[in-house]
């Protein structure tokens, strides 16, 4: 048996020109955030934008950039949804679950996976960003596999214990030597005991920079996503943290 | 429409070993349609029709063959097709059309009614064989 997708994933993803998985070994630091604040801010940026949401079990971005859930449209395969006013394409699980449970196994998340990068006609992206499930599994293994030239990005917190387990990612894409787009550390305090940059260094990647902790992000996200402004402090953190991600730009 | 990404998809697997193996003459590509992604073969052969313009091969080459879906329970070993759903909306059956996991998402086993099953067989389009002229 052969399986064809494997021979068209390239092909759909021919007319993206960088592919940013957003990861974390752990959980709840704050992925899908990142990855929502910093395709609106590529976007606001006049960037040509994407989201992925890759969490499928978790799947919650539609929520962040205010998506409504309904099934693609379909023109020799399926267009990716738009977001509220943000002109990102977007696409998950999501649209085809709704707000069900999806219970599936590592091997079904690798089939659906597939089927979605064979099947989504992506539109010419300046920046594809992959919201990624929390840990060192398929899905890390499989975007390895499946997609050219990703450049992974980790996010995590000033919290000793995040640092550790994220420390286990980074070292493996060290050791696998993936290209690392950087660091970000997500809910900073003012005082919080940052590691971060030591962490970024140690692996021979950058720090990108810090995110503060924001009171009700998930609704300023959805109301950014509308066109509302983010607060500044947070919007100016995100910018600086996008123009180095531009400033690398291949 | 989604059946022409998947059909691309197929052409540029034939495509591939075609190039893979000295460009030989393509006899027959035998191709596996799961139940359970309910394509429609009518728009399924068009895209392939469409797509093959640019191909050094013909649609006549292309042979289709179902194949009933069916399921296995994991929690109590329950074995089941996939008739045994007729409860299955319009609404369930267009997601699972566009993405044969979420059978997962709306179906249970309907043995014991767990969400831990596996599908067995006829999950949508994989290629069973490609046969290449020896000329």
């Amino acid at each position: 048996m052969i399986d064809p997708r494997l021979d068209v994933i390239g092909k759909r993803l021919e007319p993206v020109r960088r592919i940013i998985p957003v990861s974390s070994a752990k959980g709840g630091v704050g992925k899908s955030v990142c990855a929502a604040l910093l395709a609106l801010s590529f976007s606001q940026g006049g960037y040509r934008t994407g989201l992925l949401d890759l969490d499928f079990q978790g799947a919650s971005a539609h929520l962040l950039l205010d998506v409504r859930l309904e099934f693609p449209e379909e023109e020799a395969g399926i267009k990716p949804l738009r977001t509220g006013n943000a002109e990102l394409d977007f696409m998950s699980f999501a649209a085809f679950s709704r707000e069900h449970t999806v219970p599936l196994r590592g091997s079904e998340v690798s089939q659906a996976m597939l089927e979605l990068l064979a099947i989504t006609i992506w539109n010419p992206l300046d920046f594809l960003l992959i919201d990624m499930p929390p840990g060192i599994g398929d899905e890390i293994f499989d975007v390895l596999r499946y997609l050219r030239h990703p450049e992974f990005l980790v996010v995590t917190t000033p919290s000793r214990l995040v640092r550790h387990v994220v420390e286990r990612l980074v070292a493996m894409l060290s050791e696998l030597k993936v290209p690392m787009v950087g660091v970000i550390e997500n809910m900073v305090r003012s005082g919080s005991d940052s590691q971060a940059a030591q962490l970024a260094e140690t692996y021979g990647t950058t720090l990108l920079g810090s995110v503060p902790f924001q009171e009700g992000i998930d609704d300023l996200l959805a109301a950014a996503a509308k066109g509302d402004r983010l607060p500044e402090t947070l919007a100016n953190s995100i910018r600086s943290i996008t123009a180095r991600i531009t400033s690398a730009d291949r | 429409m989604h059946e022409w990404a998947l059909a691309d998809a197929v052409i540029s697997t034939v495509q591939r070993l075609y190039e893979e193996n000295g460009r030989k003459r393509v006899l027959s590509v035998q191709v596996l349609i799961g139940e359970l992604q309910h394509i429609e073969m009518e728009v399924f052969s068009m895209g392939l029709q469409n797509l093959l313009s640019e191909h050094p091969f013909s649609s006549d080459v292309f042979h289709f063959e179902t194949e009933k879906a069916s399921f296995r329970c994991n929690a109590c070993g329950n074995e089941w097709l996939l008739e045994k759903h007729p409860d299955l909306g319009e609404e369930e059956l267009e997601a699972i059309h566009f993405l044969p996991e979420a059978a997962h998402v709306y179906m249970r086993c309907p043995s014991c009614g767990s969400p831990d099953f596996a599908l067995k067989k006829g999950r949508g389009v994989t290629i069973k064989s490609i046969d290449l002229s020896d000329d």
